[in-house]
């Protein structure tokens, strides 16, 4: 593959002199389809090894799709490069959910049955994750979860009413309870006698707030949970909301909101005085959104989190993996980008150790220890969870990387044991 | 070109023949049913995708049945696919201990489809029968408007989780389990079952609006649609016969909905969202609003050019921009949509026949060639004209 | 005074909220509001239009000249260049056709598909923030709650635009030929306009005033290709509830769906998206042409 030439631009000039290099790279992958298509039913002895994304590349959400597009194409350029796996190369096959259960369901089918993939991974949506959950289990195809972070996702089927796990379906990055549980040790360690929580209007935006207050209370933390606020997807305006809360009075707020969504709401919230009201607040995805939006719209001195860290661990392979992905793309990056890259590089060592076929595939992700960018973690035999940090810090403009990072940052080792022990008196399952 | 003569020979005899040997609709109806027994057993992913074609063309079909022979263009259908659907899904997930310890658990996962199916069409009826009582007292675009409320009402119900029901953004999961019926094991959901399943209750619905279309009822429907002043003059009672016809379009679209939920194996919210309102509706201006298969020729189109940009990773990055253009190039070009242009096809090449048997081969080509160029052109000039026209 | 502590039912600081929000949903429902008056064309894309005046807003001031009102004007005539050359090309050809209300809906539904995708191409699904202009870049205290000297701009900008857009269709020649040609159309013709001609205007000032409000707004939220999705529907629902075709209705729909978005939350915790569906739902069974009906009304 090649890679374009001036791909490093003067960041000012940033808005509307991208390059589309994926387009180019689109564009070469068409004559491989068409090949694909000539020969109709794929199958897996034609020399590569073909993984099957799926992500959001339309509407709201497509900045989701977008950014693990930019993970995963760095994989493979990187594996293929490097001899592929176990000396064939791998092809990535993208299709969009739409972010919807439906024509996810379609696409999941279609990567099966016509382009035979060897493996799945991608989903940003937990609905469209949770419906697609007893899929894979009936199709037997390995599924690496990359972003939706429903705790219900991993909870064995049968823990809770909404549980769908099963020993088809892994998650590499860290969950909604893995977030939490790190929140609520920020909250313990804050002087904050009440939270409230603005989210969207969507199962995400309940479960985030469920969990805080869950592990908060099994932590201990002294402090009432009061205002809910939960304006729709694509609010235009979160002024109502935003005075709602500030009418209330907490000390603290702990925020979901993601996207298009996030940044409409920190100009609005910086408008109307809320970080003059209120002390704390807490943006549990914000990173994902702050690194490829237009400036740093995360205000410094907040806390947030993130699902990895581009600094942390301090490793060698995480500093490799960040300048390559800022050469190319020149941002720092997401956890999305991080989440979809690794996943390639799982099945690159599932298969490498193991054969590629589907059980063989499944029974190596099975517990297996592993180590990315985001530093070495095990999966939970038990849920099939990437067992990785809660990562919590405080935003920061870094002068020298143009960007908002974490610093400092506080890494907090999760056990599932632990998590378990402190949602013992909520019905929540920790799904690690 | 003797190669041309010989091929155009030929299939206008074979033609000639099938006519003569009588190739009648009932002939046409069992080569389609074999055709269909085969397709089972095509590759799986077309099995999967032929029995979406069959819900949404139901889908369709049944919009159609109130828009193309009432003239109300309902933007808020999706609510009823949605109401077959979470019927479905949520009487498979609370029903089946019970139905298990009535009849027994072997065919309790069959017995809960049929009870979930028959609880989504009464559920559908239910939302219908007022919904459409209250909708139908408007026309045109304020009937379009109040069934989009209608549906995002419904919408909105749903996410909010009334009694733990409906799982909010999540939606219900569909599982359709293990039927043991005198020592036969079989899944319901198993692909080439639920395809057969799917056909044995889409196509006779669609023989069903045929015949309502085709019964004294479709008869007034239409002399409402052509003109409702002149219908309520010859004493037709207009509401009445639109308020029906929108009952029995909401529950043969509640059914498709019902399909759906085991298809897809999720009731999900977006089901009641009202871009999956638009679907019927872009099936059926694609496919030909005045032709009773016009819908089904639509979802056809809509469906399976969705799947062939799919196949294409350089076109699946910006499939929304090729789809939306062959929506605009669709209205613009074909009016009378797909299944119009099928017809028009086959005029144009009984024109073509003619020429030849006029004049032999090269008056067949020059017709072609004319007539071709000739309607290419007709874009610009067209334009031309109704400038003109409006002067 | 501590808005907290006191009992009103509605402040003083909701109502500006709710006109705020109301002075938005204004400038893009009006546009719609008066392309269906006049043409009958219920235009899906408008909200596609609200969304690349943002972007020509933004793209403007980013790399061309860094005067913000310059920027918005150029959102606004770029909106109305491309909603007239559409108008032209794909919606002129169905006026004559049997059906052609849904003919059009498609086409510009099929618009809104195009748009998007085109938008994404070129700037991709990140989210862009602007500034406000330096000369409004200060906070004003209202009845205790702080809004941006901005947000209060825009509020007074939507009264101006009611107020020329009065005069305009009012007063003025083109206006009378708007009035004359929307209520009949045939009569106009024979009576010498140049239908077309004058449809191909609205259309152009229709798409203006989208572009208009969307540039108005890139201050006020961030600009991602999804920005249309979601005001279409709001402007649908105003367009409804003050009237078809009505500017007038436009406005009072506007200002009413604006404070119902902005008192709702405090007294509903769940539920908002049901409101503005039933206060539709209400308005077109009682009054089916809606609060105000009739262009220039």
């Amino acid at each position: 593959m090649v890679r374009e030439p001036g791909t490093i631009r003067n960041n000012e000039n940033r808005f509307g002199d991208r390059v589309r290099r994926r387009t180019v790279l689109k564009a070469a992958g068409t004559g491989l389809a068409a090949t694909g298509l000539a020969g109709c039913l794929g199958d897996d002895d034609d020399g590569t090894v073909t993984l099957g994304a799926m992500y959001i590349f339309s509407g709201f959400a497509s900045l989701y799709g977008d950014e693990a597009e930019r993970g995963y194409e760095m994989a493979v350029e990187e594996i293929n490069e490097n001899g592929g796996i176990d000396g064939q190369d791998v092809e990535i096959i993208a299709r969009d959910t739409e972010g919807d259960a439906d024509t996810a369901i379609r696409q999941m089918t279609s990567l099966i049955e016509e382009d035979g993939v060897d493996g799945l991974f991608g989903l940003d949506s937990s609905g469209v994750a949770q419906a697609m959950a007893p899929q894979v289990e009936e199709q037997q195809i390995p599924l690496m979860v990359t972003h939706a972070a429903t705790p219900f996702l991993t909870s064995p089927e049968g823990e809770h009413d909404n549980s769908v796990g099963n020993e088809w379906v892994f998650r590499n990055c860290n969950s909604l309870s893995i977030d939490m549980y790190g929140a609520a040790q920020v909250a313990s360690e804050l002087d904050v006698s009440e939270w409230a929580t603005i989210g969207p209007d969507y199962a995400f935006g309940y479960e985030t707030w469920d969990y805080f207050e869950a592990f908060a209370e099994g932590l201990g933390v002294d402090a009432e949970f009061t205002d809910e606020q939960y304006p729709a997807l694509e609010t235009s305006d979160f002024t109502p909301y935003i005075s709602a809360i500030i009418d209330a009075e907490p000390e603290g707020v702990i925020t979901p909101l993601w996207g298009a969504d996030l940044t409409t709401f920190l100009g609005q919230a910086d408008e109307a005085g809320w970080f003059d009201a209120i002390e704390y607040t807490l943006f549990s995805v914000g990173m994902g959104t702050d690194l490829p939006a237009d400036g740093s719209p995360l205000p410094e001195g907040q806390h947030a989190s993130t699902r990895y860290d581009p600094f942390v661990p301090e490793t060698e392979e995480n500093e490799t993996f960040r300048e390559t992905y800022y050469e190319e793309y020149e941002t720092l990056p997401t956890y999305n980008a991080e989440g979809a890259y690794r996943a390639v590089y799982l099945y690159k060592e599932a298969i490498e150790e193991g054969e590629n076929d589907p059980d063989a595939i499944r029974d190596t992700f099975t517990g297996m220890d592993h180590s990315g960018p985001v530093g070495e973690y095990q999966f939970a035999e038990e849920t099939n969870q990437a067992v990785v940090p809660a990562i919590w810090g405080t935003v920061t403009e870094d002068a020298e990387w143009e960007s908002n990072v974490l610093d400092p940052v506080e890494v907090h080792e999760v056990d599932a044991d632990e998590l378990d022990d402190l949602l013992a008196d909520s019905e929540l399952p920790s799904g690690v | 070109m003797s190669t041309h003569d010989g091929i155009t020979d030929r299939v206008g005899a074979f033609g000639r023949e099938a006519v003569s040997n009588g190739w009648t609709t009932e002939r046409f109806a069992v080569l389609g049913l074999i055709g269909l027994v085969l397709l089972a057993f095509g590759p799986t992913f077309q099995v999967y995708l032929f029995t979406e074609f069959m819900i949404i063309a139901l889908f369709a079909l049944a919009f159609n049945l109130l828009y193309g022979y009432t003239g109300l263009l309902s933007f808020g259908h999706a609510m009823f696919y949605a109401g077959g659907s979470y019927g479905m899904a949520i009487v498979l997930r609370d029903a089946s201990p019970y139905v298990a310890e009535v009849v027994g658990s072997g065919i309790a996962p069959l017995v809960t489809f049929v009870l979930g199916a028959l609880a989504g069409v009464s559920l559908v009826l239910l939302i219908a029968v007022p919904v459409g009582w209250l909708s139908v007292r408007l026309e045109e675009i304020y009937f379009a408007l109040i069934t989009l409320a209608f549906g995002m009402l419904v919408f909105s119900v749903i996410i909010q989780n009334p009694g733990g029901l409906t799982r909010g953004t999540d939606g219900v999961i569909v599982t359709l389990g293990i039927t043991e019926v005198a020592g036969m094991e079989f899944r319901l959901g198993e692909r080439r079952t639920y395809y057969f399943l799917t056909a044995a209750i889409v196509l006779p619905s669609i023989y069903a609006i045929w015949r309502v279309v085709n019964s004294p009822f479709g008869t007034v429907c239409k002399a409402i649609r052509e003109s409702p002043d002149r219908a309520a003059a010859l004493g037709v009672d207009v509401t009445y016969h639109r308020w029906m016809t929108f009952v029995v379009s909401a529950a043969f679209v509640g059914v498709a909905g019902v399909l759906i939920a085991g298809l897809a194996n999720v009731a999900s919210p977006y089901h009641a969202h009202w871009t999956t309102s638009a679907i019927p509706v872009v099936a059926t201006v694609i496919g030909g609003a005045t032709f009773f298969a016009g819908p089904i020729v639509g979802a056809f189109v809509f469906l399976y050019v969705r799947w062939g940009i799919s196949r294409f990773p350089a076109l699946e990055a910006h499939w929304e921009f090729f789809f939306g253009l062959m929506l605009i190039g669709t209205v613009l070009y074909f009016k009378q949509g797909a299944a119009g242009g099928l017809l028009m096809l086959r005029g144009w090449l009984g024109d073509v026949r003619a020429a030849y048997d006029r004049g032999g081969t090269d008056a067949a080509l020059d017709y072609a060639k004319e007539s071709t160029s000739e309607r290419l052109g007709r874009g610009d000039r067209s334009a031309e004209e109704e400038g003109g026209d409006r002067e | 005074m501590d808005p907290s502590l006191t009992p009103a039912f509605v402040s003083v600081s909701d109502v500006v909220i709710g006109l705020s929000l109301g002075s938005r949903l204004f400038l893009i429902a009006v546009g719609l509001s008066l392309i269906f008056g006049v043409l009958g064309v219920l235009n899906f894309a408008h909200g596609a239009f609200y969304m690349i005046g943002a972007y020509v807003t933004l793209a403007v001031t980013n790399q061309v000249i860094d005067n913000f009102w310059l920027a918005v004007l150029a959102g606004a005539v770029a909106v109305g260049a491309i909603g007239a050359l559409i108008e032209i090309g794909t919606i002129r050809p169905l006026y004559e056709r049997a059906e052609g209300e849904l003919d059009q809906l498609i086409v510009t539904f099929g618009f809104v598909l195009v748009i998007h995708e085109a938008v994404r191409f070129v700037w991709g699904s990140q989210p862009y923030s602007i500034d406000a202009p330096a000369s409004l870049a200060f906070s004003v205290s209202v009845a205790g709650s702080t809004f941006s000297a901005y947000r209060l701009f825009v509020i007074g900008a939507a009264f101006v635009v009611m107020a020329g857009l009065w005069l305009f269709i009012t007063k003025t020649y083109f206006g009378a030929l708007v009035r004359g040609t929307s209520s009949d159309r045939e009569m106009a013709s024979m009576l010498g306009v140049d239908v077309p001609k004058l449809y191909t205007a609205v259309f152009f000032l229709g798409s203006f005033l989208a572009g208009l409000g969307g540039a108005l707004s890139a201050p006020l939220q961030s600009t991602s290709p999804a920005l249309g999705d979601q005001v279409i529907i709001d402007a649908f629902i105003i367009v409804v509830i003050g009237g078809l075709g009505s500017m007038f209705g436009a406005f009072v729909g506007a200002m009413l769906v604006g404070l119902m978005q902005a008192i709702g939350p405090q007294f509903i915790a769940a539920g908002h998206i049901a409101i503005p569906f039933l206060a539709m739902v209400i308005v077109l069974l009682l009054r089916p042409e809606g609060l105000f009906g009739g262009i220039g009304e």
